[in-house]
């Protein structure tokens, strides 16, 4: 980019670099105060000093709004950016990237995150953190599981998470409640009813602390050792709405087939506080596999109608 | 549409003289599909043209309808963000031709699911078509998902449907259950319809 950029264009709003072969976005850019669109994809980026030096701090790093870097060559998100805090849309389909960097977090205005085409295997939860966005698409990487703290995207329409390596899904996803599209196909999804065999009794800490809890067996902080007093202030309540019990860190993970009226069914990932506590229905889905089992009346089933609109829409 | 009476070689060489010749191949009692996709194929994309129909939505692809053809087609422009991609999905037994105006989208054909089936769709082919090609599909051939699968560019196809449709069926690729939809208009005309 040529030296005197900010000086000859100093009202430069958008710039448009793609496909130019640049191996570097140089300081050039850095005093344009009028910058909110940068794009830069199909280019030779992703080296080390990328991106230029005092990004944060600069007019462009207050200015600066939209930036895609899809088709490029960065391994990993380049920590530079992760300091614009006004970065509305952020792509970076496209290139290498192997993992997010929890410090994603960081950019708080994001509304829009493109990642698909990368080599993402896994997701940090601070993704979650990130208050405004509507827009995340992990299609066509290497994702084994969703950390169910994504449901906490309370502002998320639209989810796309096709082409990626999901078995199963965590049943707080149907908690997006202003989910509009979700994107599965060509994940291995589980299609017929797994339980995890691999269950790990709790430990005598654990019983004690279950009953405690469930019994209200009154104690004060004086009563046990600080520790303790910790360990049980962080019971878990049971999913299930039927059951009243509580864990701490031992539990089931059971897979629960969704079933939208017979046409679809979504394995989502439960908790449970031990094997013998389980829907009602879920002995009946052990013996058959037609489509016509459903969910009992529980909080599922009305999310359930809602994510079907979405998924086949 | 059955075996040509005749059949023309066109050359559109606007997309106003696309539509032109379509009003007239349509006011036809019979209708050759070979005719219809070689002029749909004549005619090389020209951005000026469309532009004014090419609206993008950032969550997902759009339908625009460009002209309503007197009730005997509908052709519409379709756009496609990066990584938007369509369900599978049937025609109603119309006609479906679609072309490409910029960039490319792969299309992949599946059987249709056996009746009372619980299985797998079978995917019967899939291509990368570019730009100006036109593809054709009828739910006697099968049915098809289209998706543009680049990170990097977004695409736009012309699609003329014959009849016009406004539902259709989609298909889990899973089991192969389907599900009536109905489809709608981002825009027509070039205006932004809000529903």
């Amino acid at each position: 980019l040529p030296a005197g950029l900010s000086q000859w264009f100093p009202a430069l709003e958008v710039l448009d670099v793609s496909g130019t072969g640049l191996a570097e976005l140089g300081a050039e850019l850095l005093a344009l105060p009028r910058l909110h669109t940068l794009l830069a994809k199909n280019n030779r980026l992703g080296g080390p000093g990328s991106l230029p030096k005092g990004l944060r701090q600069a007019p462009l790093g207050h200015s600066l709004r939209v930036l895609n870097l899809s088709g490029n060559r960065f391994a990993e998100v380049p920590p530079a950016l992760l300091g614009l805090r006004g970065l509305r849309s952020l792509s970076l389909g496209g290139n290498r990237l192997h993992g997010i960097p929890p410090d994603i977090q960081e950019l708080r205005s994001l509304e829009f995150l493109y990642l698909g085409g990368n080599f993402i295997t896994s997701i940090p939860p601070e993704l979650a953190n990130l208050p405004s966005l509507s827009y995340l698409v992990l299609c066509d990487n290497k994702i084994q599981s969703i950390p169910p703290q994504l449901a906490q995207l309370h502002s998320l329409r639209s989810l796309s998470l096709h082409n990626n390596l999901l078995t199963y899904l965590p049943r707080e996803i149907l908690n997006l409640v202003h989910l509009e599209e979700l994107s599965l196909r060509g994940n291995p999804l589980v299609v017929r009813f797994v339980r995890d065999l691999t269950y790990n009794p709790p430990s005598l800490q654990e019983l004690a602390g279950r009953t405690i809890k469930t019994r209200n067996v009154p104690y004060t902080p004086s009563d046990l050792p600080e520790n303790l007093v910790r360990y049980l202030s962080l019971a878990s309540n049971c999913p299930n709405p039927k059951c009243g019990g509580v864990y701490f860190d031992s539990c089931v993970r059971q897979i629960k087939f969704v079933d939208f009226c017979g046409k679809y069914r979504l394995p989502l990932m439960h908790y449970l506080c031990s094997p013998e506590c389980s829907s009602p229905c879920s002995s009946a889905s052990q013996s058959s596999t037609s489509q016509s089992e459903s969910d009992s009346e529980d909080e599922a089933s009305v999310a359930a109608r809602r994510m079907q609109k979405v998924l086949l829409g | 549409m059955e075996q040509p009476v005749q059949t023309e070689t066109w050359k559109a060489r606007s997309l106003e003289e696309l539509v032109r010749i379509l009003h007239r191949i349509f006011a036809e009692d019979k209708i050759s599909v070979e005719e219809v996709q070689a002029l749909m194929e004549s005619y090389e994309s020209n951005p000026e043209e469309w532009l004014q129909y090419a609206k993008f939505d950032q969550y997902r692809y759009t339908r625009n309808l460009v002209d309503s053809g007197n009730g005997k087609f509908n052709l519409m422009i379709l756009c496609w963000g990066e990584g938007h991609g369509s369900s599978i999905h049937d025609h109603t037994d119309s006609h479906c031709f679609m072309k490409i105006l910029q960039g490319n989208l792969k299309e992949t054909l599946f059987e249709w699911p056996e009746k009372k089936g619980n299985d797998e769709m079978t995917k019967k082919s899939e291509r990368v078509l570019r730009e100006n090609q036109c593809a054709y599909i009828n739910d006697s051939i099968g049915l098809h998902r289209v998706e543009n699968i680049s990170h990097t560019e977004s695409a736009v196809s012309l699609h003329l449907y014959s009849p016009p449709f406004d539902s259709c069926n989609t298909f889990d690729q899973r089991t192969g259950h389907k599900h009536k939809v109905k489809m709608t208009f981002y825009s027509q005309f070039g205006e932004r319809t809000l529903c």
